[in-house]
């Protein structure tokens, strides 16, 4: 299967390199930079000449502030700067690209909602049909705009792994502001969804890819009762959704938490046989990566 | 796409979470629309036709309402917008597949060119689970039809033609932007920050998440109404609303809230239309929404004398959907 899933990561190469979200549609960062782990994890001299090419598009999209943008079509800079300084580090040639669009993710500070919130949250936080901390600085999807769980998590991973490169205190606090605000958005009974574990006092339920990309950010921690709690969790999700997006996700983290996810790589090639991942290139990648224990490319 | 000085004063403005703001503006402020945005006719139609279940006879309901306008589909490509934000196995929070199913047959054998379902989910990243989990997938494999992501879609600025979230423009998905016609397919519900969530509401989902994230809460932060009239002003391309009321959402909609059967469809090609009647048969007064305020204003009829009823009648069909406290003001009439 995985052999096929390669394939199709081949065939789906536009002509400039790079991979759409689905065949046929304009190269996008977030998409390549799966796809290109994805064919590094296999290993073979034969795929290198799709990697060479996804690299040359991936380092030719790179703005001159560090940043990349979401796509060859829409230029503005993005989120999935963290996915491409990520993939990056696993190739050495790109890694003055990666450095450089590490030090814009430092630059970059999800916004905190004011002073009126604030006081709110010190002193009558029940009123505040939201309870989230408001003095927590991570990473947004839009920047300038408020931070998010999955961004959060994205940018934690490439800044650790790159993080003995660069300037040490900032990093240092900049890791320990995204950790807490992760931390702060976890749902009571572990995991996380986009980022509210309450809305106006009724609970939200946890989703298990979110929660597989935060466990991965905070791997170091993996013994933290918080971290426990949340793996349960995805296990727990893990028995109503076999999705293929979903399933990598979180074998590659059952695989950073040396948790044995051989049960979850049969549900994914179940998935791919109903459903073809949708043809989503993002799930054909991480489903490769899962075969391959492209874990690697995660840890930090 | 959004300055600080916007997310600022947003912040300023605003506790953490959407608050609805002022629909009312001095007479002495300039037009928050250009000439070319207003699109109020002097009346406007809306069908409320019974469906009691989500049965065979979905199809024939949608055909007859369909008929009712002046709807032209033969060799169309037409946008398939359901809503299908989340999935909680014990909710009814998304338009029921039947709906999209007996749509799809509907305009399918009135010689649509292409027929695509298409949503941009705004909670959820993981497609393949929401598909295969709320049952679309099924109904997309059963009528070989064309699903796409919108949240992901290729997309083109559009600028806007309304100035109430001060954005100057929207990013729209290239699927939406090349079709003839879009049809919103939302559910009837309830909604904690908005007051109730439509077929206007539903075109939040058109709005890319890939450039306004998971949730759109960039929207949020400008204001929910005034984002949904920007949204549904900027947009100029044919639409047609189809709102699933068969099974409905009172209480803390659009995701936590309780079933409530209301056993109908309603359907229109004025979207504020279709939603004021839609909030009248949830027993809430259109005239305190302030989206349907918006609207009204130029380019859609929310008063009753400016709605011609077919079908049903109101009064027949009208059931008492809860709110949360926050939104008690709205249950306060009902001419």
């Amino acid at each position: 299967m995985v052999e096929q899933w390669v394939d199709l990561l081949l065939q789906n190469q536009n002509q400039d390199g790079g991979w759409g979200i689905v065949p046929g549609k304009h190269s996008h960062t977030e998409a390549s930079a799966f796809a290109l782990l994805a064919l590094n994890s296999m290993k073979s001299p034969v795929l290198e000449q799709a990697v060479n090419k996804g690299l040359q598009w991936l380092g030719q999209q790179q703005n001159a502030d560090g940043s990349w943008p979401l796509s060859s079509q829409v230029r503005e800079t993005s989120w999935s700067t963290a996915l491409a300084v990520l993939a990056l580090t696993s190739f050495p040639p790109f890694y003055q690209h990666a450095l450089q669009g590490a030090q814009w993710l430092l630059q970059q500070k999800g916004q905190t909602p004011g002073w009126r919130e604030s006081l709110r949250y010190r002193w009558a936080p029940q009123t505040l049909p939201i309870q989230l901390n408001p003095h927590l600085e991570g990473w947004s999807w839009v920047p300038n705009s408020f931070s998010w769980v999955e961004p959060t998590s994205y940018a934690l991973i490439a800044l650790k792994k790159l993080r003995f490169s660069l300037p040490g205190s900032i990093v240092t606090e900049r890791i320990r502001q995204g950790e807490l605000l992760v931390y702060d958005r976890m749902c009571e009974e572990g995991g996380w969804n986009y980022g509210n574990p309450r809305v106006l006092g009724e609970k939200l339920p946890p989703y298990p890819d979110i929660t597989a990309i935060a466990l991965i950010a905070l791997q170091e921690h993996m013994a933290v009762d918080a971290n426990q709690l949340s793996l349960q969790a995805l296990c727990q999700m893990l028995r109503q959704v076999r999705s293929g997006l979903t399933l990598g996700w979180s074998v590659l983290c059952f695989s950073l938490y040396g948790q044995n996810a051989a049960e979850y790589k049969a549900k994914i090639t179940d998935s791919y046989v109903r459903t073809h991942f949708l043809n989503e290139t993002k799930s054909i990648a991480l489903a490769v990566l899962a075969f391959q224990d492209g874990s690697g490319a995660f840890r930090v | 796409m959004f300055t600080r000085r916007q997310f600022v004063a947003g912040s300023l403005a605003t506790v953490m979470t959407p608050l609805l703001k002022g629909c009312s503006q001095p007479q002495s402020e300039p037009p928050r629309w250009e000439q070319g945005a207003y699109r109020k006719s002097e009346q406007s139609k809306v069908a409320i036709l019974k469906a009691t279940s989500y049965d065979n006879s979905l199809k024939d309901i949608i055909l007859r309402a369909i008929n009712l306008f002046p709807l032209d589909i033969k060799g169309k490509t037409i946008i398939l917008k359901p809503n299908l934000v989340e999935y909680d196995p014990a909710g009814v929070i998304n338009t029921h597949p039947a709906v999209i199913a007996a749509t799809i047959d509907a305009l399918r054998s009135l010689d649509a060119r292409e027929v695509i379902v298409a949503e941009g989910p705004g909670h959820r990243r993981d497609n393949e689970y929401l598909l295969t989990a709320s049952g679309l997938h099924a109904v997309l494999q059963e009528y070989r039809a064309q699903y796409v992501d919108l949240d992901n879609d290729d997309a083109q600025a559009i600028p806007v033609n309304s100035y109430f979230t001060g954005f100057p423009r929207f990013y729209f998905p290239e699927t939406v932007l090349k079709a003839d016609l879009l049809v919103s397919l939302p559910k009837l519900k309830t909604h904690h920050w908005a007051g109730v969530t439509l077929s206007m509401k539903n075109l939040f989902g058109l709005i890319p998440s890939a450039i306004y994230g998971w949730p759109k809460n960039i929207l949020h932060w400008a204001g929910i109404p005034n984002s949904i009239v920007d949204i549904n002003s900027a947009l100029s391309i044919p639409r047609f609303a189809i709102i699933d009321g068969i099974v409905g959402m009172e209480g803390n909609g659009p995701i936590q809230g309780q079933a409530k059967h209301c056993g109908v469809l309603i359907f229109g090609d004025d979207f504020a239309a279709v939603d004021a009647t839609a909030t009248r048969i949830m027993t809430l007064d259109p005239r305190k929404v302030d989206y349907l305020v918006f609207a009204d204003r130029f380019f859609g009829n929310i008063l009753e004398e400016n709605v011609l009823q077919l079908g049903e009648r109101i009064e027949t069909v009208r059931q008492d959907f809860t709110v949360i406290p926050s939104f008690r003001h709205l249950k306060s009439i009902v001419s």
